[in-house]
């Protein structure tokens, strides 16, 4: 069983795409069945975007739909939530997640409050799309990992696709969702191929993936590092160790029954992931364990292995050093089952 | 306490064993090691020795079949007053006379029933333990407090507390026949033993033997309590494959505790350097002192090329190059002295154990295995010892210790210090 796959039951016809074509497609079917869906966004429209996702959307729907908006992430997020309560569907593209900081008011201000403080009366059927993450050379400024802000904030939901599959159905199944879901797409993972049902499909918002099932530990890993954590995993099955990986998929709401369900049968966990570790997604998934009755079948120490605590170098080395790799999965993991930490 | 008599297992793949003839009747006196009964399995049968002196009692019928582990018998002291079988175990028990109640076990693990009656028994304070292994005492019946845990610094581990139902399972260990071929457990024996001094364990280097300590032994003087223990595939122990640096550190461990030793001082060089940290980590109690000579572990360079030459030398001429690069002056290194080296390692096991090894340690010619956080968290005395000269080990590995720790380098020694400079290792162990 190809655990990569796409999990849902979905019918349509496989086909090999590239994550962006992916989302592409998802943002095309949206646009196509539904006038309300709208594109917003820096670039997005006769350039393609900074990474050539929605890229030639702008000449099949028109630039009232796929709209380009001026450098103001701060303006263009408060038109996406005011469009959002007026009846329409924006999704809304940054051109790295790090420019959330210039939007934040009004993705935690509003677009998360806002049906909550007019009793329910309005919802922000808004979609955010964020490219995350280091590995380009983008350096400080444009390689962070910040989906553990936006998962600290009560309404809104935070997704982190890792397969081109989940790319497109978690982008669909966001814009089925009545409030604000934010979705994080690590920038390496863009040219990554994979197996894409035809035709409209969601993947579940809030429900983790087993990608590869094993006895020995238990590694919960997000995004990208999902990838490597898979990589190590073969290359530990060689030692005999056996390794079971969980894709989160979601850091809001957390997959709490995925996750101890694994812990309840490994005794041992690993915790993988890009943003800096302290007060990291690892950090709440290590929590969520240790408060359930998982703990008790715990046989080893909770291990984090998430990024350095410094802003993202420059240099290529550096940059590499400061996320987790395969090798230190593979360090760590050994520690773990040999009972050395 | 009666000693158990428990049905061995010595066929691989036997669940059940049955009793063929009993040699001794019930009620009837019987020697140690005297042949007690025979058992039959689908391949053999075999005589099975009494673990103990004293009465028979409570026998298991010939022609049943008793469950690997389960007494088939009891022997009592002399004196001592015959109850039902402890435990009840004896599938056929024949009690005699009017017996008093059972005092219970004096063993340190609770009566499979004792779980029963007290299920959710508060865990046991100060004993380090993982959840997994406190809960699956607590289904067990198992006294926490009394397993031995193999973690770090003693940890007790699930499979800790799985071994010690094992053990439960078996009974009387040390003394069941079937432990008896068991001949290599074992460590060298200490000599020269002077009962006020300090005992010193000694764990030779990857390559090496007890053997190569004879030149620091010499300096320590007649009065010191010498132990070494000597790892698998090397010297007179038997090759073993080892998976990995915790395999090859369960193996140590068993030595040093059958050594049963308290407040020892671990003597490690290179590979036993950093076994001798790992211990130390998991032993705190039974170590005191510590000195590391040119300790593996610390980081991850190391010469792969003389590992792997060593490994696979099958002669002198092919020996001598690589043994050259051990020390900082190769004139230590005479003819004689590779010719002998070579000899000592002419058995193809050994050769073919030792590249397994490292294979297994030393992937890709780099230390696969990490014991500075153990070495940061040990509190005895520690000093490490290293040649500014050593080609195989960087001595800069040693900057990893923490500040406490004692360093001492060198001049002109390289990796063997204790055979290079053993006049200065000597001195600097007995301050």
């Amino acid at each position: 069983m190809n655990m990569m796959a796409p999990t849902a039951e979905v019918e349509g016809e496989l086909r090999e795409l590239s994550y962006a074509e992916a989302i592409r497609e998802a943002l095309d079917i949206a646009l196509g069945e539904d006038e309300r869906v709208i594109l917003m966004g820096e670039d997005i429209g006769v350039y393609g975007g900074a990474f050539q996702v929605t890229g030639d959307l702008v000449h099949k729907y028109g630039e009232e739909r796929v709209i380009d908006t001026p450098i103001s992430e701060l303006g263009g997020a408060g038109v996406s939530v005011g469009a959002a309560m007026c009846g329409l569907k924006p999704i809304f593209e940054f051109q790295f997640s790090d420019f959330a900081a210039l939007a934040m008011e009004q993705i935690v201000n509003q677009a998360a409050k806002v049906r909550f403080m007019l009793g329910g009366a309005v919802s922000v059927p808004l979609v955010m799309r964020f490219p995350a993450g280091s590995g380009t050379g983008a350096a400080a400024q444009h390689s962070q990992s910040l989906e553990a802000w936006l998962g600290h904030v009560p309404g809104l939901k935070v997704v982190q696709p890792s397969t081109p599959a989940d790319a497109k159905g978690l982008l669909l199944a966001a814009l089925d969702d009545p409030d604000p879901v934010m979705i994080f797409e690590h920038k390496l993972l863009y040219k990554m191929k994979g197996e894409v049902p035809a035709g409209r499909y969601t993947t579940p918002i809030g429900v983790a993936a087993v990608r590869r099932e094993g006895t020995d530990l238990t590694i919960v890993a997000t995004s990208i590092m999902v990838h490597k954590a898979l990589a190590a995993a073969e290359e530990l099955a060689k030692d005999g160790i056996d390794v079971e990986v969980v894709d989160l998929r979601t850091v809001r709401p957390m997959d709490r029954d995925t996750v101890l369900a694994s812990v309840r049968k490994t005794g041992r966990l690993l915790c993988v992931y890009e943003g800096v570790k302290t007060l990291g997604v690892g950090a709440e998934v290590s929590a969520m364990v240790a408060e359930s009755d998982a703990f008790d079948y715990l046989d080893a120490p909770i291990v984090r292995l998430g990024g350095a605590e410094c802003p993202i170098p420059y240099n290529p080395e550096l940059e590499k050093a400061a996320v987790p790799q395969v090798p230190d999965i593979l360090r760590a993991a050994r520690q773990l089952v040999k009972a050395e930490v | 306490m009666p000693t158990e008599v428990i049905m061995p297992k010595v066929d691989m793949d036997m669940s059940h064993g049955k009793i063929a003839v009993w040699h001794a009747a019930e009620g009837e006196k019987v020697e140690k090691s005297a042949p007690l009964f025979d058992i039959e399995t689908d391949k053999a049968a075999m005589e099975v020795e009494s673990p103990a002196a004293g009465y028979l009692h409570h026998t298991a019928p010939a022609g049943s079949d008793v469950a690997i582990g389960h007494a088939v018998a009891w022997i009592y002291a002399e004196g001592e007053a015959v109850e039902d079988p402890p435990g009840g175990k004896t599938p056929e028990a024949s009690p005699a006379g009017d017996a008093p109640a059972p005092n219970g076990h004096a063993s340190a693990l609770a009566a499979p029933d004792a779980a029963q009656a007290e299920p959710s028994a508060p865990p046991a304070n100060g004993v380090r333990a993982t959840p997994a292994a406190r809960r699956l005492a607590g289904l067990k019946g198992i006294d926490i407090a009394a397993v031995d845990g193999t973690g770090p610094r003693g940890r007790v581990q699930k499979r800790d507390v799985e071994a010690a139902e094992a053990h439960r399972a078996k009974a009387p260990e040390p003394e069941a026949p079937h432990h008896s071929a068991s001949t290599r457990r074992a460590p060298l024996p200490a000599r020269n033993v002077d009962a006020a001094a300090q005992p010193i364990v000694l764990v030779h280097g990857f390559a090496a033997d007890a053997a190569g300590w004879a030149p620091l032994e010499r300096r320590l003087g007649k009065g010191a309590s010498v132990s070494r223990i000597e790892l698998p595939g090397h010297g007179r122990t038997a090759a073993a494959k080892i998976a990995g640096f915790a395999d090859l550190l369960a193996y140590v461990r068993e030595r040093f505790d059958a050594l049963e030793l308290a407040d020892a001082h671990l003597v490690g060089h290179s590979l036993g350097g950093a076994l001798a940290i790992a211990l130390a980590d998991q032993r705190p109690d039974a170590v005191a002192a510590l000195t590391l000579i040119a300790p593996a572990g610390l980081g991850a360079e190391i010469d792969g090329a003389v590992l792997a030459g060593i490994a696979r030398a099958s002669r002198a001429e092919s020996l001598a190059p690589w043994l050259k690069r051990l020390v900082a002056n190769d004139d230590l290194i005479s003819w004689n002295y590779v010719q002998a080296a070579a000899l000592a390692r002419s058995d193809p096991a050994l050769r073919e154990a030792q590249q397994q090894m490292v294979d297994a340690l030393f992937p890709d010619g780099v230390q696969s295995f990490d014991v500075r956080d153990a070495l940061r968290r040990l509190d005895c005395k520690t000093r490490i010892i290293w040649g500014r000269r050593d080609a195989i080990i960087p001595w800069r590995h040693a900057l990893e210790a923490p500040g406490r720790v004692s360093l001492n380098l060198f001049e002109d020694v390289g990796h063997l210090p204790h055979v290079e400079a053993p006049e200065a290792i000597a001195a600097l162990m007995m301050t």
